[in-house]
């Protein structure tokens, strides 16, 4: 029985929860200084939506309600959700989206802990399969005040009708992707156009959890270097975009950084946790390549996520002290 | 499953139907032993085609006629058939009565039965039919059998028109759309449009249709906790079993 | 290390390095104070072990309430096979009435039988004859040990003299003085090497001497300098080669096994043992022990403790006699029990909590600690395991313990043995840094507690299977014995007995019961006379092929013959006992 606890900084997982929150707030304000305060409102409502979520579910468990809110677990998949929806996502979207996240990937499996899939994952791809239209429509980067205040206001309820919506939004350029004769659109990554900042900036609140040791380091290397080395093959072979198109674009920096290093739902073994980052860099290339939708970030992981316990298993296999023979006389 | 064969087994030779058995009979195969929701059975062509409430309601009324044909025709030949044998002859006459279903609907409703696709022909691999027909039919005698498979063919049927009604409100926006192909022209103009332009394409896929199920069961789940809980607690439980706590065995 | 097991290490790819945390060990209040003697105490209570559960380290007591007995007496003599000898720390009065709270060594408080003995008369201890540790066999040493009742001092409690035993049978080469003691607030080996080095170098001689190792290797922590220099200083006039290794202060380093590890090199898997690598490792206050028990013939009545805690207002390091109530102790230290919030027996990540009214020195007791409730505080309730594999750079034993938690969670104990579960010291460092605050530790003992019963249960079955199968065995062959003598006897009947002249004047005291059976047996050979016959009949009409008729008109005539036989010997039977 140990009575002796660390008094360190980091010592429970709420605190954990909140250093990745607050490394979450660069990224976010480079979309906010290039879509708009809809980035804003999306991270609120997030936020508001999945705690809601959570205490309903947790009400409905009979769990007590303070202790589990107050870890900080769903306000970051509130974060992790509002940051990868479109700009001026309606309320009820993001609502839909916490109760997939919330309800059934985590609390339907058992609670923080005991989920398999990583619940922002989930919702996000939850939402991508059920609204294909409004999940891809972002706004135009123009630059923080794109699109007026009535705008999101009325977005923000959802009654923008379509055809306003397609006035105020632009592809990203990942869509050029799917395009068949898109290749004027991919070249070289312009590392000052606004997707490259914005990846910057999720690399650096990237950067900051690894200085803290809250993150595996293995996981976003495994992960990233594979994706460049695939970007490059499939580059000069077929011309589907350079390294730095596909490392700068989308969410792949925050997915590396922040999506697949949620510790429950990855495996846990440091070989598993190579061919986990290894194995998600493939799948997204993959389905950037030859699959029909243009981020594949939410596909891959949750792929990956279902494959992590076999990972586990596989790498660690016998203890290691159990076959190692004694050395020295006898 | 087998409570309901075990309460009425010694009526074998007695084919009359009590009131008592078919308030019991009716009572599993609506609910306490419904085909999709307890029994989970036949979830294939339930997550398939229960899109909107007309495939639903079609895929049903074939299933319950197919096994209210396969439980008489089995319940007749029970005391005919050897046991070694019974079940490949089960799943003839399922397969003859599927043809038959399957003809008579390409004859009756071509759209529907165009829709519905393969999940027709694969009502004879369908474990529900097969399940009612091996534990109650081939041990009761006629009069049970056809009320046992009316009953479950309407528990499924039913359980089939209650998620193509919630796919396709959330999917399509709409309810009893579609319902000319199966019950005529006059009903075409049943279709109600349900306000709001933002549907779920989630609903209209398979995996949508694998959440309302589960939703469902817990639904059903739900209700039976809270009337058991109602119910005074006096009544003792239906098994006893006895418990040796003295003496020693040699 | 060759540089690719250090790359590999740093990439992730191969072993942990340097597994366990680093606490802050809390030591600077006592380490400095030198070894104090405690006072006498008034009484002393002692356990023994208790019998029901462990019979293997079963004692049994050989003074009866009321008897005087003199310090250093033995009291309780061992019967299991890890039993010690139980010695009188004081002389004084037994009192065998009032001993029911006493709390054994083992966390969970049994109801063990304990022993008070009040103090009362000449406080001289009664010693053992010295030996002469150059000339005396390796034998006499480990009876003197084994006499003394020296059990490892670091904790655990393993009989001494079993331990030498093993290690001279199996020839080990190193004798390994641990000296790490890397678990917070124990300063108790600290302070008995920087003022008794001697002591412990000369029990580690006498010991290496006897269970013949040929080199000494000692490992210290390096925030403990002035003791490894005062090692250093006592071992540089041994005669063995010897060494001080100096390792970095982490815990925990003393582990047995990790310790050799770290400073042979030489693993072990968990079933094995220490000796099965060639080395014997021990504490250096039970060397000191060793040393008392050859040389100044002492039984193991004294220990050091080391008295720490706010709680304490004069904190510092005891020689106190085994069984001292822990209240005597920490009043002397200046106890302030308003103050108390926890007393722990042991180390903060390894002891046990007591109470302060039952608590007792036990051999194994190296450190009290008297603590505030700001000192060690409880923790927060546990919230679920989220996977972040902390644990596994803390474990010492390269397991993972988030892997373990979710098997002994739910009493999986099959699979968490395969995960390794074994090779847990329970050192706790698991506990330290899960930032979820699982009680991973009590888990894990609780899982190899569990394991432990069924594999005994498992010896049970089997050996229950074991004589159920020799019974039945046993009966068949009875059975298959009456039966072969039975036929045996049937056939000497049917056979025609050769009439030799003894046969003729044999007694016939059986007459009666020979005639029957030869009744039987003439008219057994007339029914397969005519069986024969009739089978031969059947065959002639059914124009049977001519072998079969042969062989049937064979049988035909063996069963007249045996009827001609079976006539005869009635015959003769008849004519022998004419009263039939």
């Amino acid at each position: 029985m140990s009575y002796l606890h660390q008094t360190a900084p980091i010592a429970s997982s709420a605190r954990v929860m909140r250093s990745v929150s607050l490394a979450c707030l660069p990224g976010i304000a480079a979309q906010t200084w290039y879509f708009g305060a809809g980035v804003i409102t999306n991270v609120l409502t997030g936020i508001l939506c999945c705690c809601l979520v959570e205490a309903l579910m947790l009400a409905a468990r009979s769990r007590p309600l303070r202790p589990t809110l107050a870890d900080g677990s769903a306000m970051l998949t509130g974060i992790l959700l509002g940051a990868a929806l479109p700009a001026g996502t309606s309320v009820w979207l993001i609502l839909i989206g916490a109760v997939a996240a919330i309800a059934v990937a985590k609390h339907l499996y058992g609670g923080l802990g005991h989920n398999i899939f990583n619940p922002a994952m989930v919702g996000y791809a939850m939402l991508l399969v059920s609204f294909p239209v409004p999940m891809s429509l972002w706004p135009d980067a123009t630059g923080f005040g794109a699109g007026d205040v009535q705008n999101l206001w009325q977005g923000w309820l959802g009654q923008l009708d379509a055809s306003t919506l397609d006035a105020v939004s632009g592809a990203t350029p990942l869509d050029a992707l799917r395009q068949p004769a898109g290749a004027s659109v991919i070249g070289d990554a312009n590392l000052s156009s606004p997707w490259a900042i914005i990846s910057l900036a999720w690399l650096a609140g990237g950067l900051v959890l690894l200085a803290q040791r809250l993150i595996d380091w293995r996981l976003p290397l495994a992960m990233l270097s594979t994706m460049a080395v695939l970007a490059a093959l499939l580059n000069q072979v077929s011309g589907t975009g350079s390294v730095a198109f596909h490392l700068f674009n989308g969410a792949t920096i925050m997915g590396a950084f922040f999506i697949i290093t949620d510790p429950v739902s990855a495996p846990g073994h440091r070989r598993a946790r190579w061919v986990f980052g290894a194995a998600i860099g493939v799948l997204v290339m993959l389905i950037r390549g030859y699959g029909g939708y243009p981020d594949a970030i939410a596909f891959a992981v949750l792929l990956m996520n279902l494959s992590a316990p076999l990972l586990d298993q596989l790498c660690s296999g016998t203890h290691r002290s159990a076959t190692d023979a004694p050395r020295g006389n006898s | 499953m087998n409570d309901d064969s075990h309460s009425s087994s010694d009526s074998s030779s007695n084919s009359s139907l009590t009131r008592q058995q078919a308030r019991q009979i009716a009572a599993n195969g609506l609910w306490s032993n419904n085909p999709a929701l307890v029994q989970l059975l036949g979830l294939c062509p339930l997550l398939a085609v229960s899109g909107t409430i007309v495939n639903g309601l079609g895929l049903g009324l074939a299933t319950l006629a197919v096994m209210l044909g396969a439980n008489g025709c089995a319940s007749m030949i029970r005391g005919h058939i050897r046991p070694e044998i019974r079940l490949p002859a089960f799943v003839m006459i399922i397969a003859a009565l599927v043809t038959c279903t399957e003809l008579a609907m390409a004859a009756m409703a071509y759209e529907l039965y165009q829709v519905l696709g393969i999940f027709l022909p694969l009502i004879v691999t369908n474990c529900a039919i097969l399940a009612r027909v091996e534990a109650f039919a081939s041990r009761q005698p006629l009069a049970p059998s056809l009320l046992d498979a009316l009953m479950n063919g309407l528990g499924f049927t039913l359980v089939l028109i209650v998620i193509g009604a919630l796919r396709e409100a959330l999917g399509q926006g709409t309810l009893f759309d579609g319902m000319e192909l199966l019950l005529g022209s006059g009903a075409a103009d049943w279709v109600i449009q349900l306000p709001g332009e933002r549907h779920m394409l989630f609903m209209a896929l398979p995996p949508g249709a694998f959440l309302i199920t589960g939703l469902l069961i817990a639904g059903k789940n739900a209700i039976d906790d809270h009337i058991a809980r109602r119910r005074p607690a006096s009544q003792p439980p239906s098994e006893q079993r006895r418990v040796r706590v003295t003496g020693t065995i040699h | 290390m060759s540089t690719l097991e250090r790359l590999q290490r740093w990439l992730g790819l191969g072993g942990s390095c340097a597994p366990g945390i680093r606490p802050d060990t809390r030591k600077a209040r006592t380490r400095d104070l030198g070894i104090q003697r405690a006072p006498l105490p008034p009484q002393v209570s002692l356990a023994l072990n208790d019998n029901s559960h462990k019979p293997w380290a079963e004692t049994l007591l050989e003074v009866n309430d009321g008897d005087w007995v003199r310090a250093g007496q033995r009291i309780a003599r061992p019967v299991g096979h890890l039993a010690l000898p139980m010695h009188a720390p004081i002389s004084g009065r037994v009192n065998l009435t009032g001993a029911a709270a006493i709390t054994s060594t083992r966390e969970h408080a049994s109801d063990a039988p304990g022993i008070v003995i009040v103090a009362e008369g000449c406080q001289q201890i009664l010693t053992m004859r010295p030996l002469a540790a150059d000339h005396a066999s390796p034998e006499q040493i480990f009876e003197r040990i084994a006499e003394a009742g020296i059990a490892g001092m670091g904790g655990a409690g393993f009989p001494a003299a079993l331990k030498a035993r093993a290690a001279h049978r199996a020839g080990i080469d190193t004798l390994v003085i641990n000296a790490a003691e890397c678990e917070p607030y124990i300063t108790a080996d600290d302070a008995l090497l920087r003022h008794d080095a001697e002591r412990v170098v000369s029990g580690a001689l006498i010991l290496a001497r006897a269970t013949g190792a040929t080199r000494i290797v000692a490992g210290i922590e390096d925030d403990k300098p002035e003791a490894a220099e005062a090692l250093s200083a006592a071992l540089a006039t041994s005669s063995l080669p010897a060494d001080v290794v100096i390792i970095p202060t982490r815990y925990p380093s003393g582990g047995e096994r990790q310790l050799i590890d770290r400073l042979l090199a030489r693993r072990m898997t968990p079933q094995q043992l220490p000796v099965d690598a060639g080395v014997l490792c021990h504490n250096p206050a039970t060397l000191a022990a060793i040393h008392d028990a050859v040389i100044r013939g002492l039984p193991a009545i004294t220990r050091i403790v080391t008295l720490a805690g706010q709680a304490l207002s004069a904190p510092g390091n005891v020689e106190a006699r085994v069984g001292t109530p822990a209240a005597t102790l920490l009043a002397d230290a200046g106890l302030d029990t308003s103050r108390l919030a926890k007393l722990i027996d042991g180390g903060p990540l390894m002891g046990h909590q007591r109470s302060l009214a039952s608590a007792a020195t036990t051999p194994t007791t190296h450190c009290l600690i008297a603590a505030t409730e700001q000192e060690l505080p409880s923790p927060p309730p546990p919230s679920p395991c989220i996977r972040c594999n902390d644990c596994v750079p803390a474990c010492p034993a390269g397991l993972a313990p988030q892997q373990l938690w979710w098997h002994t969670r739910v009493e999986d104990d099959a699979r968490a043995k395969a995960h390794g579960l074994l090779a847990c010291i329970e050192c706790g460092a698991c506990d330290y840094v899960c930032p979820s605050h699982l009680p991973l530790a009590a888990s894990f003992s609780d899982a190899k507690r569990r394991l432990r019963v069924a594999d005994a249960e498992r010896a049970r079955a089997d050996q229950a299977r074991a004589r159920f199968d020799a019974r039945k065995e046993r009966m068949q062959r009875e059975h298959d014995e009456r039966e072969a003598r039975r036929q045996a006897r049937k056939a000497a009947l049917r056979r025609p007995a050769p009439k030799t002249p003894a046969d003729d004047h044999a007694p016939t005291s059986s007459a009666p019961a020979d005639l029957r059976s030869l009744r039987i047996a003439q008219a057994a050979a007339k029914a397969a006379l005519r069986k024969a016959e009739k089978a031969l009949e059947r065959a002639a009409q059914q124009q049977q092929p001519s072998e079969v008729l042969a062989d049937l008109e064979s049988q035909q005539s063996t069963a007249r013959e045996h009827l001609e036989a079976a006539n005869a010997q009635l015959d003769a039977a008849r004519q022998e006992a004419p009263t039939s």
